[in-house]
């Protein structure tokens, strides 16, 4: 009874005194929990079945009362999570207290009216980070904090946006020795005109692929990058340019990129395309390269990408002039506590004979430079605990297929080491959505009867705020 | 250079994102399915309850169109990091948990026909300036 009549003065208390009440209220429990096993035990003190029986009453009204407190007044946290509407009452009728928020059913009013409080600047921080730990097969063991990064943006109003990454690249950065790099990937500004037609000019992550655009560490399962998302399309690509993106309804939106485009005295035959990067420093520009990517979302779970690439690449050659294309499809689904992703992609380099006689001619070795690249993965991966459990821990297994020899051009040999087969084995554990610690085993075979691939054993900590 | 491969490519490529389309009109419609839930509270004024999956970067329907007058909730889940949901014509600006973490509701009063925008206001990665919406208010 006593405990019934705090009921009524409760809601006129502040929310520190009901937690320090609560707080009391569980001490008691435990208190007599204590007690009662003291009592049932043998050793007990006096009073016997009786007293225990009567202590096991009063623990039973007290954790019904305890429960019944923290109902009824939770913290925000448990407000927020259990999904009860900050604007709940709409002016209907209840006998609670009112809440600040619920005096006025917020209305939607047509945009461009006066200006509002959320139009005021803001300067949003976020970032993400990941540290490696790499032991290839017969050679030492690396620990490599691969990445930091730190994003901002600003919105000068509703419709006019600035969004930017700069990431540094292996912790260090040494003025010519090739430790780590200091990179700006993103630096632009988008004019929201409307939803199907915006546009965006800056320094631009090229629209190519699952990764390219969306490789925050917790995003992606397995340490390392999957190679396809290396060196057939060399991520994290980004570069100067302009152009626009929208959605068109229905689950479906587009990007379309006018960019700066890539070297082609920097494509390597085991790396592909990735040295051709001009990554927006005092990138040439004689000829601009095009960039498109839809991406279908209208189905529940599913997304579907398809991507393409294409632009001149021998702007600091005299002689030639090839053309690089690259295609691109990918799909990621999601089904109850299962999850697969893959990806397709293709490259085309025109005129990749003359390319390698004129790289020949400048550094005095061919770099024996493919016509055509593939490469492809499958990616199934499944959530080990529970749903309802604090934590998720995801088990995958990912296979990639991918050979920067693919096609040779006339008079040119492949190197078969660089036709590679890879499987990923691994468990990602999530104590935090945000918060990924990784392992995994890769096996690394290639085609060469000469030359090896070794495997590798990796550990990762990703994060993102 | 093989001029076959890319047209076959581009083939499979537009076929799958055809035949996905084509299944995503009826997904699309489930999606944006909307209920009216008007007793589940005594005297509670009817509203239409719209699911919407906030994910790395877009937020799924992106488009919702409701009539006039109508009262909205919006129940928001996250498929992995904390997004935000910012409605500025509402003076709505809340966080939509993460993956697990529960779920945000919220109402809204569509009072006035017009095209509205909502948004993510957490920053939540490389596209996050990307992750937008709208809703359509119709007479």
């Amino acid at each position: 009874m006593v405990l019934l009549c705090w009921a009524a003065p409760l809601a006129a208390q502040t929310e520190s005194d009901l937690a320090e009440r609560i707080l009391t209220l569980e001490q008691q429990v435990a208190e007599l929990t204590r007690r009662l096993s003291g009592a049932a035990s043998p050793g007990g003190q006096p009073g016997g079945l009786a007293g225990a029986t009567a202590l096991a009453d009063r623990v039973a009204a007290l954790e019904v009362e305890v429960q019944r407190l923290l109902r009824e007044f939770p913290s925000p946290a448990e407000q927020r999570a259990s999904g009860t509407p900050p604007l709940r009452r709409l002016g209907t009728a209840s006998a609670a207290p009112a809440p600040p928020l619920q005096t006025a059913l917020p209305s939607l009013q047509r945009s461009g009216a006066a200006a509002r409080p959320t139009e005021d600047l803001r300067l949003p921080v976020s970032g993400y980070m990941e540290l490696n730990f790499s032991k290839p097969q017969e050679q030492s063991a690396v620990l490599d904090f691969r990445r930091f990064v730190l994003l901002f943006g600003h919105s000068f109003s509703e419709r006019l946006k600035f969004w930017s990454e700069l990431e540094v690249e292996h912790a260090l950065v040494e003025g010519a020795e090739e430790k780590g790099e200091l990179e700006l990937e993103q630096a632009y500004v988008d004019f929201l005109l409307h939803p199907a037609v915006n546009v965006r000019g800056g320094m631009l992550l090229t629209p190519m692929g699952i990764l390219n655009e969306r490789h925050e560490p917790p995003s992606f399962y397995g340490v390392l990058r999957p190679q396809v998302d290396t060196v057939i399309i060399p991520s994290t690509w980004f570069d100067v340019g302009a152009g626009v993106f929208g959605d068109l309804g229905k689950g479906l939106s587009y990007k379309f990129y006018g960019m700066a485009p890539l070297d082609a005295t920097g494509f390597t035959a085991e790396e592909g395309l990735r040295g051709g990067r001009q990554k927006g420093s005092q990138s040439f520009l004689e000829d601009w390269a095009q960039a498109v990517r839809l991406e279908y979302r209208g189905v529940p779970r599913l997304v579907l990408g398809t991507s393409l690439w294409s632009g001149k690449t021998g702007l600091n050659l005299q002689t030639v002039n090839p053309s690089v294309r690259i295609y691109e499809f990918d799909g990621r689904y999601r089904w109850r506590r299962l999850e697969w992703r893959g990806q397709f992609a293709k490259t085309y380099l025109t005129q990749a004979r003359e390319l390698n006689l004129a790289l020949e001619r400048q550094t005095g070795v061919s770099p024996n430079l493919a016509r055509q690249m593939r490469g492809f993965y499958l990616e199934g991966a499944a959530h080990i605990l529970p749903r309802q459990s604090r934590f998720d821990l995801v088990g995958f297994a990912r296979y990639e297929n991918f050979d920067t020899q693919f096609r040779m051009p006339r008079g040119f040999l492949p190197l078969k080491q660089f036709d590679r087969t890879l499987w990923t084995l691994g468990a990602s554990f999530y104590p935090h959505p945000d918060i990924a610690v990784k392992a995994d085993y890769q096996i690394l075979q290639n085609e060469s009867r000469a030359v090896g691939a070794p495997n590798q054993f990796n550990l990762g900590l990703g994060w993102w705020f | 250079m093989d001029q076959e491969s890319p047209s076959r490519f581009l083939t499979v490529a537009v076929i799958a994102l055809l035949a996905g389309s084509a299944l995503g009109f009826a997904g699309a419609a489930v999606t944006a399915r909307t209920r009216t839930a008007s007793n589940q509270e005594p005297a509670a004024q009817p509203f239409v309850e719209i699911r919407v999956t906030a994910e790395r970067f877009s937020f799924t329907p992106s488009l919702i169109k409701v009539a006039a007058g109508t009262i909205v909730e919006i129940v928001a889940e996250s498929e992995d990091t904390t997004h935000g949901f910012h409605l500025a014509d509402a003076g709505i600006d809340e966080q939509v948990p993460a993956r697990g973490k529960g779920e945000l509701r919220l109402r809204f009063e569509a009072t006035q026909a017009g095209t509205y925008f909502f948004e993510c206001s957490r920053p939540c990665g490389a596209g996050h300036n990307t992750m937008r919406g709208t809703i359509i208010v119709e007479d």
